[in-house]
């Protein structure tokens, strides 16, 4: 049985050995770690290998984690899946985000095309931070889609996150098996006899009608039916956005790209959306998380709605209930975006408490907050921003 | 009743739909425009409820520390963790301003910061009592000094002049999650200082209360221990006084012969020797566990002091048949002692010794230099019955003679190690003990090396 343990502290050591000695003596195989930004990921690594022996550590850097004994966003938790000798143990394969995402990408779905069988369940790992000043992030989009070049066809059910050291998008790294290390992403490819179910909790609605992109370099959007794209958000929001509060439009407002039928009625799971990741008054333009809106896509102004962020949030857990009460299921792992946390959201209650409330208690459970969330969507995996990416990992029925 | 005839569709009139269109896409944005700024209100009013709330937080967290069984010591990792929890921000750190109205602060613990700014010393000219940077602080004393304690551009500082501590949290950048510090966050970091500082000085003082109930303990228990060893000590040589005096009175019964008078009358002697030997000796315990002794001290050259004192013991050991003789000395050098208090640990020592050694066995007194600046060892070494190291402790208890085949044949008072160890003390020096059962013991003095001097240098007295 997959061990979860949990513990937060000021002192990485510390943090390590609790967390270590609660996995209850299991000596485990490979260990998942999501560590908070105010730990150094060298020493908690080092305390580990200390408690543990040289046990293979991936996983890495989390803006919060949450766990049946605790949760939080402080910088100070660490939470851990241990993998112990009777446990379907994934095969770990890392590959440099440098020079480029998409190439990147494509290394790491070759190599996961050499290993995976079909519909393996593989995890994708990455630290979302490319660059601090000016910020830069790793877009998930390059990094899916060189993965899917270097799968060539390779069916795999693909779900991940991406890694942050905390809420405010300062760093990111992850622990690759071996040390702490940047702009790398790792997979971790499950044996055949793991199958994934997941949920995708949304919480945005909205706002606007459809509107076109007709100006855009790739992550950066200039213009909305002919108009510069910001000064359409702020006309919308009533606010003047400056420099100082651009950082604060991920916050508010998001693009949503609906899938499918454009007249269908509202289906929150018909909805890409895409963050703001910052304002450019300058230009007149807006900056979005990942680049892969086209020129002439139609879409619309998102709110985020914290009621329906909770209520997604619980009929998620509630659609995933057959799954997570299966005494075949493993692990639940929940990939929440940072932005749901309510010291950001201001969510009058935390989301992720309301996840799980509806998670059994025996069942081994390990989420941390992350910069993105790649789930299986409209039939592939791709990114997806402000969401709760609900997964369970169940034997395969014999 | 009539039923009208159904009217065949209309033609709308034309650009109707195109209006009608616009209508709806004007009035989808408004309200739309409209949800979007009421969810943000409402978004911004439950994360500044969240913020009231830390005040309250923070401090109910950290007074749940002093309900914990950390240590004084221990509670500053924990409280910086609450802070950082509490106020969302990037980093913490306590400082203490040593010495006091220095200016100079040192960085005793930090949260996000990383090891190597532990330790740290900075100086903060005219440290405020309150302090924090916005993007619109210029950068100039203090928050030229104070963002660079934790190398982030926004902090937020409180100063407990009166302790000497200091709290200060920071975050890299300002938005709605590390929110601008701003005139109202004075609460927030003089609550969490001022928190700190009474689960400290609270716990320092539970520490010091257990300390002194501890002591006050040992000391009433080692008073009934001491009491009850010095009335068995009194009695007995007491018990021959009066024994023997009442056999010597006139109206005994008893037919004393002149020689068995002699014989009570030495015994008496004896006993009323030791008895005053017992009573000077608890005197001078006494005194010295009550302020310590009062030396005046000379300078002597090393070779005399051991030679008297060996000298002094040889009439014991000749008489129990044990050899005692002076080892290698430090040749010229002079030891700053009082002569009469140092005499009276060496002569201790070598009484010791000899009364633990059996026949046929050997004590030996000698001196090395340590290395330099470490000071001089004096030894004395016996081959004695010895001790386990776990009755070392005891021995330097006072009336604590260790049972011995030796012990009721060599009768001390049991004060000599203690007094001897009360006075190297006195003299700035350390006295150990190292001992094996059935191989003799090793009593080490060390002075320490301001009481050394080469002969030549020294004054002559």
């Amino acid at each position: 049985m997959i061990r979860v343990a949990y513990h937060r502290h000021g002192d990485a050591a510390v943090t390590a050995q609790r967390c270590a000695a609660a996995l209850d003596g299991v000596s485990p195989r490979l260990v998942l770690a999501f560590c908070g930004g105010k730990l150094p990921g060298e020493a908690v690594l080092e305390a580990l290998r200390l408690a543990l022996g040289p046990v293979p550590v991936v996983g890495g850097a989390a803006a919060g984690v949450i766990a049946h004994a605790g949760s939080g966003y402080s910088g100070l938790e660490l939470a851990l899946a241990a993998f112990g000798p009777d446990d379907p143990l994934p095969t770990v394969l890392v590959e440099d985000l440098d020079p480029d995402e998409r190439s990147g990408g494509r290394a790491l779905g070759a190599r996961i095309r050499a290993v995976a069988a079909p519909d393996a369940v593989v995890l994708l790992l990455f630290d979302s931070v490319a660059q601090r000043v000016p910020l830069r992030l790793h877009p998930a989009s390059m990094v899916v889609e060189g993965l899917e070049e270097g799968l060539e066809g390779h069916p795999v059910r693909l779900v991940g996150g991406g890694l942050l050291t905390d809420m405010n998008l300062s760093d990111g790294w992850v622990f690759d098996g071996e040390g702490v290390r940047r702009h790398a992403a790792i997979a971790l490819v499950f044996p055949p006899e793991v199958v994934l179910d997941t949920a995708i909790l949304h919480g945005c609605r909205p706002v606007s009608t459809f509107m076109e992109i007709t100006r855009i370099d790739g992550a950066e959007v200039y213009e909305l039916d002919g108009q510069p794209a910001l000064g359409v958000i702020e006309r919308m929001l009533g606010l003047s956005l400056g420099e100082a509060r651009g950082q604060e439009l991920s916050l508010i407002a998001t693009l949503g790209q609906k899938q499918g039928d454009p007249f269908a009625p509202y289906d929150e799971n018909s909805y890409v959306n895409r963050l703001i990741l910052q304002a450019n008054p300058e230009t007149g333009s807006v900056t979005l998380f990942e680049p892969d809106f086209a020129l002439g896509a139609q879409v619309q102004i998102m709110a985020r709605d914290n009621s329906l962020m909770l209520d997604s949030a619980r009929n998620g857990v509630a659609s995933l209930q057959g799954s997570l009460q299966d005494p075949d299921s493993l692990l639940g792992l929940y990939i929440d975006c940072a932005g749901r946390g309510s010291a950001r959201s201001g969510a009058p209650v935390e989301e992720a408490a309301v996840v799980l409330a509806g998670v059994p208690p025996g069942l081994p459970f390990l989420g941390f907050y992350s910069g993105v969330e790649v789930a299986p969507f409209e039939g592939y995996s791709r990114p997806l921003d402000w969401t709760g990416v609900l997964a369970v990992l169940r034997r395969r029925p014999a | 009743m009539s039923v009208s005839p159904r009217l065949p569709p209309q033609p709308l009139p034309e650009g109707q739909l195109e209006r009608e269109l616009a209508y709806y896409r004007r009035e989808c944005n408004a309200l739309g425009a409209r949800l979007l700024r009421l969810q943000e209100e409402q978004s911004v009013a439950f994360r500044e409820a969240r913020r009231s709330r830390t005040v309250a937080k923070l401090i109910r967290e950290a007074y749940r520390l002093a309900d914990q069984g950390a240590s004084p010591e221990d509670l500053a990792e924990p409280m910086l963790g609450i802070v950082v929890d509490s106020a969302m921000c990037d980093r913490a750190a306590l400082l203490r301003e040593e010495p006091r109205g220095s200016e100079r602060f040192h960085l005793t613990h930090a949260l996000g910061l990383g090891g190597d700014a532990l330790g740290r010393d900075f100086t903060v000219p005219s440290p405020p009592p309150f302090f924090f940077t916005t993007s619109r602080t210029r950068i100039e004393p203090p928050a030229y000094e104070l963002t660079g304690i934790l190398r982030l551009p926004y902090i937020l500082w409180a100063y407990d002049e009166a302790t000497g501590i200091a709290l200060i949290l920071g975050n890299q950048s300002e938005s709605n999650v590390s929110r601008p510090f701003e005139e109202g966050d004075q609460e927030l970091v003089e609550g969490a200082l001022s928190v700190y500082i009474d689960v400290l000085l609270r716990k320092q003082a539970e520490v010091e209360l257990r300390l002194a109930k501890g002591m006050a303990e040992e000391a009433s228990s080692a008073r009934s221990r001491f009491l009850a060893t010095l009335t068995h000590e009194l009695r007995t040589p007491l018990n021959g006084i009066i024994g023997f005096s009442e056999m010597m009175t006139a109206d005994s019964g008893y037919a004393l012969s002149n020689r068995e008078r002699e014989d009570y009358n030495g015994h008496i002697l004896s006993s009323a020797r030791h008895l005053l030997a017992l009573i000077n000796e608890i005197l001078d315990y006494s005194s010295l566990a009550r302020r310590g002794a009062t030396l005046t001290p000379y300078w002597f050259p090393i070779a005399s002091l051991v030679a008297e004192s060996v000298g002094a013991a040889q009439g014991s050991a000749t008489e129990r048949e044990v050899s005692v003789s002076a080892g290698e000395l430090p040749a010229n050098l002079s030891i700053r002692v009082d002569r009469t208090r140092f005499r009276q640990v060496l002569d201790n020592l070598l009484s010791n010794a000899i009364r633990f050694t059996p026949p046929g066995g050997r004590v030996q007194l000698s001196a090395r230099l340590l290395a330099p600046g470490q000071g001089l060892q004096i030894e004395v070494r016996d081959t004695g019955i010895g001790m386990r190291p776990e009755d070392v402790p005891r021995a330097l208890e006072p009336f604590q003679q260790l049972d011995s085949p030796l012990n009721r044949a060599s009768a001390g008072t049991g004060l000599g190690l203690p007094i001897a160890k009360g006075l190297v003390e006195a003299h700035g020096g350390t006295l150990d003990i190292r001992s094996a059962l059935g191989e003799g013991t090793s009593v080490l003095v060390t002075l320490p090396s301001d009481c050394l001097r080469q002969e030549d240098a020294a004054p002559q007295e």
